[in-house]
Parts: structure tokens; sequence; C-alpha cells
């Protein structure tokens, strides 16, 4: 009886690993439409369609932090987006800062300031990006807070100064467009749960298309001054398909201004 | 913004010294030899480069830094001109002590002897309408009444919403005069170092957004004239003021690259508002081997808090010394 329930079990773990390797074969089959100098044509308008940007790890709903919102401000569940586990590997000198960064989110987090988001972070908040793409030059334009990065392609050239959202070189690898990101500085964070990094950070970002309204997006994070090792999130990345779909204005600043400057005014505002 | 100012600070104190030994006595090297307008002219039979889909290709990064002002100073304001003078201008004309300054004696500058942006004869913008210059009026009034109230009486500047050069029209903001231009196919963008904002331009024909969508940086959408990019932006907002427009502006730039190193970049505005006919106005931008830097405007803002602040401090210290006279 033990026998015949492993060697079930054993069908069935190959069979789950038959479905499994299914998508697999898939996307590598698929091929991406081609610019015309050859490369895969990733242009359009992309969002993720997933909680990352509350928190990388599973999930489940949770309370919001802002009484007044009420359920608007809930914590959505979410399965995370962390490959092969569910932990961030933290330094254990860097567990306190996390610490601190969760029970200060409200106040610290760069979002609710209208920051620049830093990568990988960009790419899942919950607005559109989008990619303009030329030989020598990939224009990512955000729709959050207007954040723009301008990924080089020619030969790669080496960061002049730290930035909020780093150093970008690209290659490709097939179809995939590699983007290696140094020059980071250590003011923005993963998510909203107060995931951080240092000015160590290199993330290295993979893209590559799986169907024609769909791409898979991998970034491998590596900081020896925050992680005890390199880790990886992935995500698909879903494209715009709506008629005439553009990125509109999200300048943020106007919406922070009170939140920021409201003890400064001459009269508090009348409504705040 | 304080980043890249305070790592320019050291070629500023070199430029200081060199101010003192004469060195600018001629036009700064940084400035090109042959005159744009005169590219334009002996290039009849250039063609620009093309795109791998067969467009002009305008990318690469380009400053739009120049000398020239937008319109022509008033005659008999002291000064000496730089080039040959226009018929029927002053051939005694200021330009523009700032040429000297931090940014332009480091970024290149299109050699451009006129002496106006302005097209139009006089070189001067077009009289605004009577209800144009009562709006202008009343907002001064209202900004000089309440400037240091809160955030909003700021200029967006100082709020790091928006440089008053993005437009459109675009014009050098003074400093970080640095436009990149990237082509994908049916989309130009283009991204302002002041202050990171990229447009994205769709040249698809796509009709402009619904009118009750409205934008700082209204809606623009571009299509190819020959090799020209012709770019047309409404859907503007009642928050800014391009000389004293108001959100029905309406802006049609007008992009040609008529060399390697030569972008040239006219617009026309009107404004039924503000105008009673449109007026055009041109420039050249010069192709740079520089970056694009990131301008975090946002996130290094003490400015605002330390202005605000203090106004409440100087406010506090004459309700004190009001209270002490009383006594």
């Amino acid at each position: 009886m033990r026998n015949q329930f492993q060697t079930a079990g054993t069908a069935g773990v190959w069979a789950l690993l038959a479905l499994a390797a299914l998508p697999v074969a898939a996307q590598t089959a698929y091929r991406a439409p081609r610019m015309a100098d050859g490369h895969a044509n990733l242009n359009g308008i992309w969002q993720v369609m997933n909680t990352a940007n509350w928190d990388l790890r599973g999930h489940a709903a949770a309370m919001g932090r802002v009484v007044a919102l009420g359920s608007e401000d809930a914590m959505p569940p979410g399965l995370g987006v962390i490959e092969g586990g569910e932990e961030i590997p933290y330094l254990p000198a860097a567990m306190a800062k996390r610490e601190q960064n969760y029970n200060n989110r409200l106040k610290d987090d760069p979002e609710v300031k209208c920051y620049l988001p830093g990568v990988p972070r960009a790419t899942y908040m919950p607005y559109p990006f989008q990619i303009v793409q030329s030989t020598k030059t990939i224009m990512f334009s955000y729709e959050y807070a207007g954040a723009v990065r301008v990924i080089n392609m020619d030969k790669p050239t080496k960061s002049p100064a730290d930035s909020w959202m780093g150093w970008s070189n690209g290659h490709w690898e097939g179809d995939t467009l590699v983007i290696d990101v140094t020059g980071f500085n250590e003011d923005s964070w993963l998510d909203r749960v107060g995931d951080y990094h240092s000015d160590a950070l290199h993330v290295v970002e993979r893209y590559t298309p799986r169907s024609a309204e769909t791409m898979n997006y991998e970034a491998t994070i590596e900081d020896s001054k925050v992680f005890s090792r390199p880790w990886k999130i992935s995500m698909p990345l879903y494209r715009h398909v709506e008629k005439n779909a553009q990125l509109l204005e999200f300048k943020c600043v106007e919406f922070v201004e009170e939140l920021l400057y409201g003890p400064l005014r001459k009269k508090p505002r009348a409504n705040p | 913004m304080h980043y890249r100012f305070r790592a320019l600070l050291p070629a500023l104190c070199s430029v200081a010294w060199l101010g003192t030994t004469g060195a600018f006595a001629q036009a700064p090297a940084n400035v090109a030899k042959t005159t744009a307008a005169a590219k334009v002219t002996e290039n009849k039979a250039w063609t620009p480069p093309r795109t791998a889909d067969g467009k002009p290709d305008l990318q690469g990064v380009w400053s739009n830094a120049t000398n020239v002002p937008l319109e022509r100073p008033a005659e008999g304001r002291g000064g000496r001109a730089r080039g040959p003078a226009q018929p029927g201008t002053a051939a005694d004309v200021h330009y523009d002590l700032s040429q000297y300054g931090l940014d332009r004696a480091h970024s290149k500058v299109a050699e451009d002897d006129r002496t106006s942006l302005v097209t139009t004869p006089d070189g001067r913008i077009p009289p605004r309408l009577p209800e144009a210059q009562q709006r202008a009026a009343a907002r001064a009034a209202f900004t000089r009444e309440h400037q240091w109230d809160g955030p909003e009486t700021r200029p967006l500047s100082e709020r790091c919403i928006l440089w008053p050069s993005e437009g459109p029209p675009m014009l050098s903001p003074g400093y970080n005069s640095n436009v990149q231009i990237v082509q994908g196919p049916g989309y130009v963008v283009i991204e302002q170092e002041m202050i990171h904002d990229a447009r994205i331009i769709p040249t698809d024909g796509r009709p402009h957004l619904a009118a009750n969508v409205r934008q700082w940086m209204g809606d623009s959408t571009g299509h190819w004239e020959g090799d020209t990019l012709v770019v047309d932006t409404t859907n503007f907002t009642d928050k800014t003021a391009f000389q004293g427009s108001t959100d029905t502006l309406h802006v049609v730039e007008r992009f040609t690259r008529v060399a390697n190193d030569t972008l040239q970049y006219e617009f026309t505005v009107e404004d039924p508002h503000t105008w009673a006919q449109p007026w055009s106005a041109k420039t050249f931008w010069t192709k740079t081997d520089d970056h694009i830097y990131e301008y975090a405007c946002q996130e290094g803002n003490h400015g605002m808090a330390n202005n605000l602040s203090g106004a409440r401090a100087v406010e506090r210290q004459a309700e004190e010394a009001a209270r002490k006279q009383s006594k």
C-alpha cells in the first residue's frame, strides 16, 4: 500500500512536472515581432497586475495605514513575487533598519512624498510605463512622478553620479533585453512595507517577450551592505491594449504639498 | 538640482578667475563658429540621416542654450551687440550677462547673431489683449499680496512641478539646457533635463485627449511634414501661463534637423484670450556629447520648507515688535 502510494505519488509528480514544463516550452518558443534593426520589439505601454508595491512577499489582506480611508487603503492580498522563497535575505545587521522603515512607513516611504521610485520599484508601481525603443537608446518613461530612464544600448558607460533611477546599460540576449543598473543613491525603497537597499545596490533586469501582449520581468537584486546574497523577483508585465492608450501626467508634487508644508502655511488650508 | 549645482561650483570659480584675466574678450570657444542660420541656407542639399524605419533622425542629446533673447531688447538699453546688427535694430544692444555665467560658458551654444528669437518684424511679442492685461495685473497683484502664504503661491519651479522653460513651447532654462530625443515606431520622446519630464509624442494620427482632460504640459500629437516633425499641443490647464496665456493656448512646434549638429526649433502660439494674432519664434539646438543627468528636484527641495518657515519667522518677529511697541 505504501509502495502503491509512492508510485502514484511519483507519477503525480511527473505529471505535474510535465504540466509545469509546458508553459516554459511555450515561452521559449515565442518569437517577438522585430524592429527594423532586427531586435525584438518591446515598444508599448506596460503595467503589472500584482500587489508587489505593497509587499514583495506573499501576503494576506491587511488593515491599511489611514483609518479615514477605510477599505480604500486596505492592503490587497498577493501571492508574492520573490523567486524560490518568501523571505528577503537581509543581513542580520540590516534588519533593524527594515523594522524602523516599517514602523515609520506612513512618514518615510518615498512614494508618500512623491519621490522618484528607483529601480526595480518603478516597474511594479500601480501605474503604467512606456518603452520607446531605438537602436542605441531605449527610453523608459513612467507615469508615476514622471520618472524616466535612458537605457544606453551602445558601449557600456560608467555611472557619473549616484541617482534615484540609477545608471542603465542594456544589451540583448536573444529576445531578452538585459539591463544592468548601478549608480543608485540609498534613498529609494523596494515596497510600501519598508524593504530597502543601500548605495551598493546592483540590479540586473531581464525583459523577455512571452506573447504579443505579455512580457516576463525579472530583477536580480544584489547589495552586499544589506543582503547576504543576490535574490530575484519575477512577474509578468501586461500590455495596455486599449485604443489610443497613452501615459497621462501624474505630477504628484501638488498632491503632497499639504502633507509636507501644511504646518508652514500662513493660514491652515480651508479644506485639508 | 542641488547635486548638479554643487558639482559645478569648482568650475564656476575657475570661470570667475578667467573672467578677471579678460579671457572672454572674444566669443567663448564653446560657441559654434558658423551661424546656425547660415547652415540652413548653405545646406539646402543636405538631407538628415534616417532612423531604421525611414524617418528623419532627430535623436541624440541637444543643447538649447542660446545667447539670443526671446524678444528684441527695446531701443537704447546700453551694452554692445555681439554680432552684426540687423536692419532696423539697435546697434547697441545689451544681451545677457549670464552668457558668461555658469551654464552658457560650459554648454555648447549655437552661434546665432539674430537679435530676438521671436520672428515678428519688430522682434517683439504682439501686445496682449485688454482682457489678458487685466488678468496679468490681477495675477501679479494677488502674487504680491500672497506670495509667502503657502506652496501654491510660490513659483512652479520652486515647487518642483514645472520649469517655466519646459513649455511647450520649450525654451532654454538658463542652465542644464539639455534635451534628449529618442524615436521609436510611431513615437518621438523628448526628455528635458529640467525637470526630468519626458514628452511622449505619438505620430500615429490619433486625436487629442477629451477636452475635460487637462495637463500641465498639455497633450501633444505629432506628424511628419517632409523632414520636419510637427507637434500640435492643446489641453493645457489654467494653472500655467506662457507669456500670459490661458488654458486655450494652442502651440505648434516644428523640429527640423538642418545639419548634423544643428536642429532648428520653431514654434507658433495662439490664444484667443491673450493675443489678437498668433506669433512665432525660432531657435537652434546644438548637438552635444554630454549626458542628461537626473534632475531630482522634489527629492531635494529644502527651499520650499525654508522659505515658508522663514516667512512665518518674519511674521512672528513683526508681531513681537508690534507688541513691544504697544507696551
